[in-house]
């Protein structure tokens, strides 16, 4: 069938208007949409949707990651072998991270990192064929904001679009939380979640707000954000 | 005819292995295997691949599509050393804006500026000793020129 911009799509749906709107300019087609000769063809459930000048994807529910190179992902380190560790993203592999791949870290000087320890690194590499692979430092060897994330915070699962959400520039959800409570979060592409509140209770209740936001208009964001710190004073 | 032809394109081994074969040699062993090429992977070129254009990119991230945050984030002084981080690309950010939205230098400001610094200078290179001494800048008069010599002027009889 035939689907314009902002439609509900299904696999298997031509995308008329890419084509058309595509005479000179190049176009970005996104995750979701694949070219078929000179047809665009829809490889998932969503809505398709538009970004100027002409950036095309379906934005669909999905809870299985699927590694994509360059994106910042929430990791369990599950194994240590030899000179990799095996991190658990979430994805159909555990990928590897090197212990190379730290500030700092040379053959002689290993960072410090054990089983069960939850980081936030960057895939630098993620195909089809291949084990993805980790990386902590950025492309000057600075560690930037990745790295290994403290013990006492909490770590929880959400679907990848909630983790899309929440890092959409437009989203008003982390600064609102902030205005009630003091806390820091590492939020992956994979759809882990990392928060770390002053005390647990804190800690849940952001936790709780996060996964509420889930079906949340923007519009009532505020009045949830509200309603969470009402509950914590309650509480204590 | 055209067995003919086909006789005469392909020649014996025996022929092509004499030394003033050698060229033909060369031409003959590059077509085949040419042609060799052509059997093997002509079945592996879809239609994709021969009506190819290079409009579309394929981005299979959404965080370029999206243009998400990256998604690490402290607020209130949890995290000091994630904040400086948060604080230096804010300015970063805004650095950039504030250069895009500058708007040109009016011909006042460049005056003005203009008065202040090279007028002085210039001024200073055609002042004598004397002038030097007793010269006082001061921004709120008006600077002129100086005056140029009065050169003589010839008496006209």
């Amino acid at each position: 069938m035939e689907v314009n911009i902002k439609d509900v799509v299904v696999p298997g749906d031509v995308a008329v208007e890419i084509m058309k709107s595509s005479e000179k300019e190049r176009v970005i087609l996104g995750p979701g949409l694949r070219r078929d000769c000179d047809r665009v063809l829809v490889t998932k459930a969503g809505v398709l949707k538009r970004r100027k000048p002409a950036i095309f994807y379906v934005d669909s529910y999905q809870k299985r990651y699927v590694p994509n190179r360059g994106e910042n992902v929430v990791g369990i380190v599950t194994q240590k072998a030899g000179d990799i560790y095996r991190v658990d993203i979430g994805a159909g592999e555990l990928a590897s991270l090197s212990y190379l791949a730290f500030e700092g870290a040379t053959k002689k000087n290993r960072p410090d990192i054990v089983v069960g320890d939850v980081i936030f690194a960057k895939l630098l590499v993620a195909s089809k064929g291949m084990e993805p692979e980790l990386i902590c430092v950025d492309s000057h060897g600075k560690k930037g904001k990745l790295g290994v994330l403290s013990p006492d915070g909490m770590l929880f699962d959400c679907s990848l679009s909630l983790a899309r959400k929440l890092l959409h520039p437009s989203c008003q959800l982390l600064t609102l939380l902030a205005k009630e409570q003091a806390y820091e979060i590492a939020i992956g592409m994979n759809g882990k979640i990392w928060m770390k509140a002053r005390s647990v209770h804190e800690t849940i209740a952001a936790c709780n707000a996060i996964l509420a936001a889930e079906n949340t208009p923007p519009a009532e964001m505020p009045a949830l954000c509200s309603s969470i710190a009402r509950n914590l004073l309650r509480i204590s | 005819m055209t067995a003919r032809e086909v006789n005469k394109t392909k020649l014996s081994k025996g022929i092509l292995e004499m030394k003033f074969m050698k060229r033909t040699k060369e031409k003959v062993e590059k077509q085949l295997f040419q042609e060799e090429g052509k059997e093997y992977f002509g079945a592996q070129l879809t239609n994709h691949m021969k009506k190819g254009s290079d409009k579309f990119i394929i981005e299979p991230s959404f965080v370029f599509c999206e243009g998400l945050l990256d998604g690490r984030v402290s607020f209130r002084g949890m995290n000091p050393e994630i904040e400086r981080l948060m604080e230096l690309e804010e300015e970063a950010k805004q650095a950039l804006t504030r250069k895009q939205n500058e708007t040109e230098i009016t011909d006042e400001q460049m005056a003005k500026h203009y008065r202040s610094s090279a007028v002085d200078t210039m001024a200073k290179k055609f002042r004598t000793k004397h002038e030097n001494k007793k010269y006082v800048r001061d921004d709120s008069i008006e600077i002129e020129p100086l005056e140029k010599k009065p050169k003589f002027l010839k008496p006209s009889d």
